[in-house]
């Protein structure tokens, strides 16, 4: 039923060009919340719109202070460059960032106008990530 | 006419409309024509480059399975190759051109990319949504996928690699909406003219619907009585002139003694009595029947007889009937209420609608006069002998006065020249004509004779005299004939007033024309005996003009004789009516009766009759008929 919720947003994703950063957010909300790292998921991103998304959000902690959080989202790797969490678990919003950033286990695309998600099976448990059933579809064992 | 021209623009609009609407739905479908050709003569094209380079892919190794063509495209080089080779598609309209694989997992990846932007990984995994990805394996056929909702998308073309019967990977083509923003912004403006002009037909459509829906709630407002909700006499006007009279019979109802429950309820019962009766009618007439309120409490019914001849009696048989079965119960006080009916079966057989409603309006007379609550229906047979002076202009000139109240009297005073004050007055009808000019009743009293709207116009002139002498110490004249006197309706009127006011009684003379035939005589005298009785006085008028009968005058006892003013009026220059008037003073003396002379209008008349001793005189000469009583000085302006 998750899955079948998640293929419809990003089905829904589709229809809706307006509303992308909200719905990129409500994707990004509902992979985090599927994951588990045994603490409460709190996030930081370099990505403002996201934050404010998941502001309002009831499932997601955010936090300004990069240190404190334990999920970072970020679509620059140079914005965690000498930052307390360059270490923690990263979650990219590039394909390619997947490559530069060795701390990130995931991301979320548009890939030719169509919604992408891809988990790497070894960086989420290097990062003690478990990842939930429904989420399996979109786990890669390495990146291409 | 109004409704006939709106109902003709509203026709044009609505042909117009479609039209447009025509036009308009041309216009999407040759815009979507225009699309299914492009796309289909695209795909053509891309169909062709593609089967080229799927010939070329197959051709480079034999048997080509699935994994060998990840293991083909995993070589850089040769990707590069078939990049360059599918990357010569792209155009502004080709935006991406790739070539996925479906792997044992049932996940898409890209084994080679040849968009210039936003390209992919050797075998990155491609999330799709759509089922005709699937379907291009299953199905082994190219496809096509609508993209109505990816930005920029216009349609994916799929379009699979068989290698031995078997779909080992597909080339995915995406077509920009290049072409169709701009088919679709050169269509626009002609679109969007004709949008407009579709809407501003439907506005107008909808205005003239409006004017049409206002035009029927007026003419509804127009055509109907807002007590009875029945029509009126504009509907009649309206519809006189296409009515076919040989498909209906013609009957004037009136509702019996509707005066007095006025007058003892209250006007708000009798408002009651007239909706409730008219909802009666109405429940007794057929669908096929018009019901008209003429006036008052006078209702015309138009009795479609297309059926059977017989109905028109039935139909009014029936109305009365109900009417005089239902009580009629206002504020705890019970009524009871009854019509009369004057029928006229073939109205086709007279001049026009008006002579119709004549006769109809005779027969109710006579229905009246015979005790009311009844039917009474003209006998063509008995009318062809009888020939008629009454006009149907002048029933309806009288009947539209009642209603609108322009009925009023003038008073001519009669002088006593022995005491050289005015005796009493003479009341004269006067009817104030729409235009605001006085017309005397020979205008119109001739030819309301024998109709119920004569008695109803006597009843009016003698409530507006006893109201106006009610409280006076002046006496005041009458004119009434025969018939009237003898019309329930008018008796009760007299007695009502006159019993239960002696001092008024004593003051008023009712001037009987002697002209009229009497046909009983019995019954006139105690008609006149019952004018005694209440102690009014009696006045034999227009004596010497018609038949008179010597005998019944002196019979009657009347107080007073007038002298008619036909002998009256020329006794200055005439010996012969000299010697008459003579005459008829000396048989007055004899008779205990004093006399009047009417038509005095110069001195050598007035001095005739000093001559002669008559004891009261009038006319001109005197003074003329005026709106407000005449006082002594008024007297004799002329003579001046």
């Amino acid at each position: 039923m998750k899955k079948f919720f998640l293929l419809l947003l990003l089905t829904f994703s589709l229809f809706a060009s307006d509303s992308k950063d909200v719905l990129r957010a409500q994707i990004i909300e509902k992979i985090i919340s599927n994951i588990s790292i045994n603490e409460v998921i709190t996030v930081w991103s370099d990505n403002k719109e996201l934050i404010a998304e998941f502001r309002k959000s009831s499932n997601i902690i955010t936090t300004d202070d990069c240190g404190k959080a334990n999920i970072v989202v970020i679509e620059n790797a140079k914005n965690i460059e000498n930052k307390d969490c360059k270490n923690k678990p990263v979650f990219v919003l590039n394909y390619n960032l997947l490559k530069d950033v060795p701390e990130s286990f995931g991301a979320f695309f548009w890939k030719k106008g169509r919604p992408n998600i891809v988990l790497i099976k070894p960086r989420t448990l290097s990062h003690g990530i478990t990842i939930a059933k429904e989420l399996e579809a979109y786990v890669e064992e390495k990146i291409w | 006419m109004v409704k006939r021209k709106e109902f003709i623009i509203f026709f044009l609009l609505f042909l117009l409309s479609l039209f447009f609407l025509y036009v308009y739905s041309d216009i999407t479908k040759a815009k979507n024509e225009i699309f299914d050709r492009i796309e289909h003569h695209q795909i053509e094209q891309i169909s062709f480059v593609l089967k080229n380079i799927e010939k070329d892919i197959l051709d480079s190794s034999e048997n080509l399975g699935s994994n060998d063509l990840v293991a083909m495209f995993g070589n850089t080089t040769i990707r590069e190759e078939y990049e360059h080779i599918i990357s010569l598609m792209l155009t502004s309209n080709v935006k991406y051109a790739y070539i996925l694989h479906k792997d044992n997992e049932n996940r898409f990846r890209f084994l080679l990319d040849a968009s210039k932007s936003d390209k992919a990984e050797f075998y990155q995994k491609f999330d799709v949504t759509s089922p005709e990805y699937e379907a291009v394996y299953k199905e082994k056929k190219p496809q096509i996928i609508e993209q109505h909702d990816i930005e920029n998308l216009y349609l994916t073309y799929l379009y699979p690699i068989i290698s031995n019967g078997q779909v080992v990977g597909l080339f995915s083509i995406d077509i920009t909406t290049n072409i169709q923003k701009i088919i679709l912004e050169s269509i626009k403006p002609l679109e969007t003219f004709f949008a407009v002009l579709i809407i501003f037909v439907l506005l107008l459509m909808g205005m003239t619907i409006m004017q049409i829906f206002h035009y029927f709630v007026t003419r509804k407002r127009i055509f109907t009585d807002p007590l009875t909700k029945t029509f009126n006499r504009n509907y009649l006007e309206e519809i006189s002139p296409l009515l076919n009279l040989e498909h209906y019979s013609l009957a004037m109802l009136d509702l019996d003694k509707f005066k007095s429950i006025n007058d003892s309820y209250g006007h708000k019962a009798g408002d009651y009595v007239l909706s409730r009766a008219s909802m009666i009618f109405k429940e007794s007439i057929r669908d096929s029947d018009i019901l008209v309120r003429y006036g008052g409490e006078e209702f015309l019914l138009l009795i479609n007889n297309r059926s059977n001849n017989k109905t028109n009696i039935d139909v009014c048989e029936r109305l009365r009937s109900n009417i005089s079965k239902e009580l009629f119960t206002y504020d705890t006080n019970d009524i009871k209420v009854t019509v009369s009916i004057g029928l006229h079966k073939h109205p086709s057989l007279e001049k026009n609608l008006q002579e119709a409603i004549k006769l109809a309006d005779e027969m109710l007379y006579v229905a009246k006069k015979s005790g009311r609550n009844r039917v009474i229906t003209y006998d063509e047979k008995q009318s062809s002998e009888s020939s008629s002076s009454t006009s149907s202009k002048d029933i309806s000139f009288v009947k539209e006065a009642l209603d609108e109240n322009r009925v009023l009297c003038y008073f001519q005073p009669i002088y006593d020249h022995k005491s050289g004050e005015i005796f009493k007055y003479e009341a004269l009808v006067r009817i104030v004509s729409k235009n605001g000019t006085i017309v005397s009743p020979i205008q119109f009293l001739p030819g309301l004779k024998n109709t119920n709207m004569h008695y109803k116009l006597t009843q009016r002139i003698l409530l507006i005299v006893f109201e106006k002498f009610r409280s006076s110490q002046k006496m005041v004249s009458i004119n009434i004939n025969f018939s009237d006197l003898i019309n329930p309706d008018i008796e009760e009127t007299i007695i009502k007033h006159l019993s239960e006011n002696h001092h008024l009684a004593s003051r008023v003379t009712f001037e009987i024309l002697e002209s009229d035939k009497i046909d009983d005589v019995e019954l006139f005298k105690k008609k006149i005996n019952l004018l005694h009785s209440l102690k009014a006085k009696v006045s034999i008028d227009d004596f010497g003009s018609g038949y008179s009968n010597f005998k019944t005058i002196i019979d009657v006892e009347a107080n007073f004789l007038k002298i008619d003013g036909s002998l009256i009026r020329n006794i200055a220059t005439h010996n012969k009516d000299f010697r008459v008037v003579k005459s008829i003073v000396h048989f007055a003396r004899q008779s205990n009766m004093q006399t009047v002379a009417e038509f005095v209008h110069s001195k050598e008349v007035y001095e005739k009759l000093l001559m002669l001793d008559i004891d009261y005189m009038q006319g001109f000469y005197i003074s003329e008929p005026k709106a407000s009583l005449a006082e002594k000085e008024d007297l004799f302006k002329k003579a001046i």
